[in-house]
């Protein structure tokens, strides 16, 4: 009546033994699982004592067994190996890839150049212009860089405090590769031969409204600069263009932004008003140029503490952004092509 | 092995550190005494551990504790004299974890006592957004604003700092462990996640890491044995998300939104039916993953990985449902 793995063609015929045998499935049953599967147990078991036992055609039974089953495995399935050290998984990257393919090559439909003069093989510190509420430009600077095969190791892209603070985007972010932006964290990448996708403008960058577009705004305090000195890799200036235009940020909101605990909230031509529909990027064209890289193993290895000279490569890598977005916005026809 | 004391003695002889240390280092026998000290004998204590009844929190303990480091010549103190799990009763907790460790620090100036290792823990960095990704062992401990235990142990540790900067020439260890994981160790941290439903909290995931108990015992154990000066953090290797870790126990998450969360478990603190405070829940939420980088060179690599530690754990509480 209450073996519970392999159904019985009649089980209705109590056989002498049939109380031994219940016992024993009851202590396999028991073996091979805890309270939740002994209380289903018991619950099939009763749930078959009082359907009619002459029932023909769908065992319901058998079927909720493998169902039950099924959900107990798919877990195991799709569990990956392992995740890396700042929670990259490579088997959640794998499965995003089509995504950030089609992303990639139909959404927004993105031209890279100046790839050849990145140096190959070696970590690199690339610098790049940032915009928009969410990093889709690191997202696909780092997907750029890791189909044209250019970064030894799968390049991470740094990621503000204030988007790691909200609930669902940290896991997803981390898993794909994104990093909390502080110093310790790009160090101990670059030092583990793994390349760096930062934007030194932080929140100032994001948080840019629409007519101040393309305007690369101050590098911090150069920690930038500092970092790759003192790592000893060269610093990549990339300019992305269209990501502006994917969330136009039109005016922010500062009062609400207070009570939600945010630094902004900002209205776009879709935001507030479709919910989270108004989340999906608009399908601007991209350009990622990558520039002319700077190197920094010229300079001693103390310069880091030279605050002019880190001031005045921060200043060079500033502008070393600001021209190739310009080249890349005076070659453009118009935003959606 | 050239500076292994003669006689250790150890406070909080009933928590798990005391007690498998005492057990260890009394099996090594070869001259090596240790002296137990706590409130009560522990029942399961081999009889040829001494035992001294001591109370930290009684005005008096200091002079009591020189005393008797004096009569059995200590040599080394392991001070493991901490709440397993954070009570209601915030004044005996901080009596006697801040306040008894300063007895002892004063018991062990007067006794001369050369050696000490302190037992702490990495959730004294305190669960952050804007922690890196790796905290290594000078980063400051920020502790948690709400969570009184870890409070108490951040003033703890500070008091043990400023002993050692006044005597520089003292050999002092102080052992950051993560959370402990094995067949045998329990606290609130182990009840937490030894249901088939554990609690998460909606939306985040972050990478968790453990230390397997042996592991953590092996680093007391050198450090008791052998000169380890300095702060370590005692860590396994890798580190695992948290969604990672229930799958891999066949566990359920119940993922619960932040605000419901914190106010639910503020109410059960608060009628005290011992479930965990709010504070909790802050380190399934963000980071606090410890560089044990150096506790590594220290005492060697670790035996198990959070994954093997966290494996070993839920194995031992499976069979444990069948005796």
């Amino acid at each position: 009546m209450s073996e519970p793995r392999e159904p019985e063609p009649d089980d209705d015929a109590l056989a002498p033994d049939a109380e031994g045998a219940a016992a024993e499935a009851r202590a396999r049953s028991r073996i091979e699982g805890g309270l939740l599967r002994e209380a289903l147990d018991g619950l099939r078991a009763e749930l078959r004592a009082r359907l009619p036992s002459d029932e023909r055609g769908v065992d319901w039974m058998a079927l909720f067994d493998s169902a039950r089953r099924r959900l107990g495995s798919t877990g195991m399935r799709s569990l990956p190996a392992e995740v890396d050290e700042f929670g990259m998984d490579r088997a959640a990257l794998e499965r995003a890839r089509p995504w950030l393919d089609a992303l990639f090559d139909r959404w927004w439909r993105v031209d890279v150049s100046g790839a050849d003069a990145v140096p190959r093989h070696r970590p690199c510190l690339f610098v790049a212009n940032h915009s928009g509420l969410l990093p889709w430009d690191g997202l696909m600077i780092c997907h750029a860089l890791a189909r044209e095969r250019i970064a030894p190791e799968t390049p991470r892209f740094l990621v503000e405090d204030w988007l790691f603070g909200l609930p669902f985007a940290q896991p997803f972010l981390t898993r794909l590769g994104g990093v909390r932006a502080c110093r310790e964290n790009a160090e101990r990448l670059l030092r583990t031969r793994r390349s760096v996708v930062a934007f030194p403008e932080g929140a100032k960058g994001a948080t840019k409204v629409f007519r101040q577009r393309y305007r690369v705004q101050r590098f911090g305090r150069g920690g930038v600069v500092r970092t790759a000195i003192a790592a000893r890799v060269p610093l990549v200036p990339v300019a992305v263009v269209g990501a502006e235009e994917a969330h136009p940020v039109l005016f922010k909101v500062e009062s609400a932004a207070r009570a939600l605990g945010l630094p902004f909230v900002p209205v776009t031509p879709t935001f507030p008003w479709l919910g989270p529909l108004g989340l999906v990027p608009l399908p601007s064209k991209w350009w990622i140029g990558f520039g002319e890289p700077i190197r920094t193993d010229e300079v001693a290895p103390d310069a880091e503490q030279d605050e002019i000279l880190v001031w005045r490569m921060n200043e060079q890598l500033r502008s070393a952004v600001q021209e190739r977005l310009d080249e890349g916005l005076k070659a453009r026809p118009s935003i959606w092509s | 092995m050239t500076h292994a004391p003669g006689c250790v003695a150890i406070t909080g002889l009933r928590s798990f550190v005391g007690q498998r240390l005492a057990e260890r280092l009394s099996a090594r026998g070869r001259g090596l005494r240790v002296v137990g000290i706590d409130l009560r004998r522990p029942w399961r204590l081999e009889r040829r551990v001494p035992f001294e009844r001591v109370d930290l929190t009684d005005p008096a303990a200091n002079a009591k504790l020189a005393e008797i480091f004096v009569r059995e010549r200590v040599e080394a103190v392991v001070h493991a004299a901490f709440r397993r799990d954070p009570t209601p009763d915030l004044e005996a907790d901080h009596e006697l974890e801040t306040i008894g460790t300063l007895q002892l620090l004063h018991a062990c100036a007067a006794a001369k006592v050369s050696r000490l290792v302190v037992a702490s823990s990495t959730m004294l960095y305190g669960p952050r957004p804007d922690n890196p990704q790796y905290l290594s062992e000078s980063h400051p401990l920020r502790g948690h604003p709400e969570a009184h235990c870890v409070r108490n142990r951040v003033e703890m540790e500070g008091l043990v700092a400023d002993w050692v900067r006044k005597r520089p020439d003292a050999d002092v260890t102080v052992l950051r462990c993560g959370w402990i994981m094995g067949p045998s160790f329990w606290d609130r941290v182990v009840r937490h996640f030894s249901g088939s439903l554990v609690t998460t909290v909606l939306g985040y995931d972050p990478l968790l890491q453990f230390v397997h108990e042996e592991d953590c015992l092996d680093a007391f154990e050198q450090s008791v044995l052998e000169r380890r000066r300095g702060v370590y953090n005692v860590v396994a290797p890798d580190a695992l998300p948290l969604s990672m870790l229930l799958r891999l126990a066949g566990k359920t998450a119940l993922p619960i939104p932040a605000p419901l969360l914190y106010r639910v478990q503020e109410l059960a603190s608060r009628t005290q039916t011992g479930d965990p405070p709010a504070a909790f829940y802050d380190y399934l939420r963000w980071l606090w993953l410890a560089d044990g980088e150096s506790g590594w060179n220290a005492f060697g690599e670790p035996v198990y990985t959070t994954r093997e530690a966290w494996i070993s754990f839920v194995a031992s509480r499976r069979m444990r449902q069948y005796r």
